[in-house]
């Protein structure tokens, strides 16, 4: 399963890469970050096809995604 | 990637940038990285030979604030004019303008021209937004007609500044335009626009949700419905905005054209 990082410090809560997935393995959340910012949270990553586009969308560069298992 | 922007491509203690949030211009940046990343490793070039430059604006804190590269943050307007500067004193440079449409083709137009006129050796990435963002989302050149600002609540009178149409007939070596809802392509073309001897210039609509009141994420599907690639458009695409890659032409740059006058006269 690919493994995400969000980096909670750097988030502005855009929701760009929510927006842009195309599987939505990721979702916004009820969390707040310490600069009052709604972060996104992993949803499902088994549906994950690192495309790395939230990885690239980013304008804080606050996600990244890794493969973790290579077929 | 990220853990290489952090420790190679960027100033890590002074992040989160400074932009508002779902800035268009923080896409753009992480374009960029990845465009420089890639060359980088395929060129085999020295970090030492990338310069940026950048002017005054929102899209021109990007470049000395947060890149730990060479780069120089100079006057308004005047970012083209340090570059050319720069690329005189070191031909070896490989110079890349970061710049915003204020400072492009309001304040720094006619440099804009000259530098395309005598195709220096630069690679300008411009990242146009439709208005002053910095200052209060004022009317800007690149306003398109009836667009509402601060400056213009009723509606914008004028027409926009088609800066490519400029580039290309200043006399430009490659010419592109995408958005920032287009990722992969931005990439591509920035990596080309660096490897390309003579000016190339690549505008890249951005978005200001903050000024433009809108969500991000609407913004960039926006994008992509009122864009259409310049080859593949039809009659009723008329009304939106081509993108692409305009022109792409092997004309002489200015290094290497009085390079050719000093062998004249040598010996």
């Amino acid at each position: 399963m690919p493994k995400l990082w969000i980096d909670e410090r750097y988030c502005k809560g855009c929701l760009i890469c929510v927006e842009v997935c195309p599987t939505s393995a990721i979702a916004s959340s009820d969390r707040i970050n310490a600069r009052g910012y709604v972060i996104p949270v992993e949803k499902d990553m088994s549906i994950c096809k690192v495309c790395g586009l939230c990885e690239l969308m980013c304008p804080d560069f606050a996600i990244a995604i890794e493969e973790t298992d290579f077929k | 990637m990220l853990k290489y922007l952090k420790e190679e491509g960027l100033m890590g203690p002074r992040l989160p940038l400074l932009l508002c949030p779902g800035c268009g211009h923080g896409q753009v940046l992480n374009y960029t990285l990845h465009a420089v990343d890639r060359i980088i490793k395929e060129d085999k070039m020295a970090k030492e030979k990338l310069l940026f430059i950048s002017g005054v604006g929102c899209s021109s804190r990007l470049t000395s604030h947060y890149l730990n590269f060479d780069s120089g943050w100079t006057i308004h307007g005047r970012a083209l004019a340090v570059a050319t500067g720069a690329l005189l004193a070191n031909p070896e440079f490989r110079v890349v303008v970061f710049s915003g449409d204020g400072d492009m083709a309001s304040i720094g137009g006619n440099h804009f021209i000259h530098a395309c006129r005598r195709n220096m050796d630069l690679t300008i990435v411009c990242m146009n937004n439709g208005l002053y963002g910095m200052t209060g989302g004022q009317q800007a050149p690149t306003s398109p007609r009836d667009m509402i600002t601060t400056t213009t609540p009723y509606g914008n009178p004028e027409e926009a500044f088609d800066l490519c149409k400029m580039a290309e007939v200043a006399g430009a070596n490659f010419v592109a335009r995408w958005t920032t809802a287009h990722p992969h392509q931005v990439v591509k073309t920035i990596v080309k626009g660096i490897r390309k001897k003579g000016t190339a210039f690549i505008e890249i609509l951005s978005q200001c949700p903050v000024h433009r009141k809108a969500n991000p994420a609407d913004m960039l599907e926006t994008f992509k419905k009122m864009t259409v690639p310049w080859a593949k458009a039809k009659e009723e695409d008329k009304d939106k905005i081509p993108i692409g890659e305009f022109c792409d032409h092997d004309k002489p740059d200015w290094n290497a054209s009085y390079e050719k006058i000093l062998d004249q006269y040598k010996s």
